[in-house]
């Protein structure tokens, strides 16, 4: 509160001008400084959240204005068999990939919470699945799944498991294909689960297990009854996030298979892109992409909760 | 904002692995069992994480008819490395181009929303005015809406603003993706600066814009290296927006240009196509190389925070 004493004796001597005022008032000086950053998230992200929300209920297409419809586009939705499949195949796809991520990312990150020689070294090449732009990534699976000379079937036929006449139609198998990318998401999102998990893994104070093992804890109890609960809090933040960014997911998808074979792998962001600017359903894109909406929502409680928890668990209101 | 974290500038030194010699209680575990327990899946991890890379590598350095030839000999070596694919990709296509424009968009981008940012942090931690802590909470919020529900509305808003087809489209569209989270991440570094710099600084006359600039910024140097190459690798990374706003050749960025350029059924495509993925994430790569500990700290802060 000294702060604000201070900004008191800067504004008292004399009838300060309006400039003056505006200058110093903490509320008006706020303002200006938010300015540019509201401009933008207004302009580019306000707005257009707002008019998607408006054009989900009308009938627009490129170049056209829409006229209001109601809730027509998503009468239509839930009747068309490509997008109740594009919705349970994000769900089933964020579900898999989501648990498959958090196990085996918290098991890397307990794994290089050990002492390793070279382990900054480790830590640095485990995160470059995530910096290397996921496009980027998602071609080289694109080949490394490619039906007719994958690399993948070729190690197989060379360790026997695999007849040499019979390839494995990675791409163009519906239920093949929908495993690879759902592999492609998990290995990409690995890194990011891991390295935040171990960042948070090193703020636990070693003397917690020493005390624990004194008290004749094995292995798993350590774990289960000292690592995870300090770790609960983090882990709601980064698996809030992981499930966002999977649900959400588009470039993986688009890169490896634009949704194919026979739509199989589409997941609503491709399908909204697919209707909405390739094919010109401006209305129908947006009413996809607003259906998101619910599930986000969802998503964004749950962290909201794992958040609470934290402060209880530390019961201090610690800003 | 957790007893634990609630000083990110410090944060970095409890997250990263170098500063604990301590052995703690690992002597309990002898090098066999260690092996079994904690090499040999680490190991095979690393393996299943990098092979993707090994593998761009080898066939974009492959001569185009060993790379349909699985079974003459081991398609995982290279007898004769070539280097024609990265010569067709540099001098016999528009990639250069791509790159530049690529490159062009993720600084203006970042810049813009850096600047911004740290406005808006300085604005939200230390002016305090009514309702920041709302404002703090919106911006969260902000970071946590998709771009894969907002392309659509705006790539109409982008028509009637004239920018469809030029880079504006995409330096203005991104901050939305990059402020709230280096605005977050900024925050968590000014809250860790006293308040008696301001005060000092205060008396002795200086405006907040002053305080900013010289006290605040300077102390804050490794929060903006941070947010700056996070920011930096989102732009790079970012697809959804590339794809929708831009529709010319010469005007794309390297991730939409990759798929959609090469892409045109000539069975021997994989090796520019490998070779450009490679020479796409290089600048990432050599910039991450040389900003781990920024780069962790940015990932793990805007997550902690």
């Amino acid at each position: 509160m000294a702060d604000a004493a201070i900004a008191r004796t800067t504004a008292a001597p004399g009838e300060p001008s309006t400039w003056e005022r505006l200058k110093v008032n903490r509320n008006w000086l706020g303002l200006w400084f938010m300015l540019p950053a509201m401009a933008f998230l207004v302009l580019f992200l306000v707005y257009p959240l707002g008019k998607g929300l408006w054009m989900s209920f009308t009938d627009a297409r490129i170049g056209r204005e829409g006229r209001f419809v109601g809730l027509e586009n998503f009468e239509w939705l839930i009747e068309d068999r490509d997008f109740v499949r594009a919705l349970i195949f994000t769900i089933v796809f964020t579900f898999i990939a989501s648990v498959v991520k958090f196990a085996i990312g918290l098991y890397l990150a307990l794994l290089l919470n050990n002492n390793l020689p070279f382990k900054a070294f480790i830590r640095s090449v485990v995160l470059i699945p995530f910096i290397v732009p996921t496009v980027l990534s998602a071609v080289a699976f694109w080949w490394i799944f490619d039906t007719q000379f994958s690399v993948i079937t070729w190690g197989l036929v060379k360790l026997g498991l695999l007849d040499r006449g019979s390839p494995i139609n990675w791409m163009g198998d519906p239920t093949m294909a929908q495993g690879v990318v759902i592999f492609a998401n998990i290995w990409r999102g690995i890194p990011f689960i891991a390295i935040t998990l171990l960042a948070g893994l090193q703020t636990v104070s070693p003397s917690l297990y020493e005390a624990a093992t004194l008290d004749g804890a094995t292995k798993w109890q350590n774990f289960r009854y000292v690592t995870y609960p300090l770790l609960t809090p983090i882990i709601a933040v980064v698996m809030t996030f992981s499930v966002l960014f999977t649900f959400t997911d588009f470039q993986l998808i688009w890169a490896m298979t634009r949704g194919g074979p026979v739509n199989a792998t589409h997941l609503m962001a491709t399908l909204s892109y697919q209707r909405g600017i390739l094919g010109g359903n401006l209305g129908e894109g947006a009413a996809i992409a607003i259906s998101m909406v619910p599930f986000l929502l969802a998503a964004i409680l749950f962290s909201w909760f794992g958040l609470q928890r934290r402060k209880w668990q530390q019961g201090e209101n610690n800003d | 904002m957790t007893a634990t974290t609630s000083d990110p500038k410090a944060m970095p030194a409890p997250s990263v692995a170098k500063d604990d010699h301590s052995e703690g209680m690992s002597y309990l575990e002898s090098l066999p069992r260690k092996t079994v327990t904690v090499y040999i899946p680490l190991i095979i991890i690393m393996v299943v994480l990098l092979f993707p890379f090994y593998w761009m590598f080898i066939t974009a350095i492959k001569p185009d008819q060993d790379l349909l030839d699985l079974h003459g000999g081991n398609p995982l070596w290279v007898g004769e490395p070539t280097f024609r694919h990265f010569y067709k990709l540099l001098f016999e296509s528009n990639y250069p181009t791509w790159l530049w424009n690529t490159m062009f968009v993720a600084v203006c981008a970042t810049f813009l929303s850096i600047v911004a940012s740290v406005l808006a942090a300085y604005a939200i931690t230390r002016i305090r005015f009514k309702g920041a802590q709302t404002v703090g909470g919106l911006i969260f919020l902000a970071y946590l809406v998709p771009p894969s529900i907002l392309f659509i509305p705006l790539s109409t808003i982008i028509h009637v603003y004239g920018l469809f087809d030029t880079p504006f489209a995409l330096i203005l569209t991104y901050p939305t993706i990059l402020i709230p989270f280096c605005t977050w991440l900024l925050m968590g570094y000014f809250k860790t600066i006293p308040y008696e710099l301001e005060e000092c600084a205060l008396i002795d006359g200086a405006s907040r814009w002053q305080i900013m600039v010289k006290i605040i910024i300077p102390l804050a140097i490794p929060g903006l290296i941070s947010a700056f190459i996070f920011a930096f690798t989102l732009c790079w990374n970012e697809f959804i927006y590339a794809l929708t706003f831009i529709s010319s050749n010469p005007n794309k960025t390297v991730p939409t240009a990759i798929v959609s350029e090469f892409v045109d059924g000539d069975v021997f495509r994989w090796g520019s196509l490998m070779a450009g993925a490679l020479v796409g994430s290089l600048p990432l790569v050599i910039l991450y190389a040389f900003f781990v500990e920024h780069y962790v700290s940015a990932m793990t802060g805007a997550v902690k925070e």
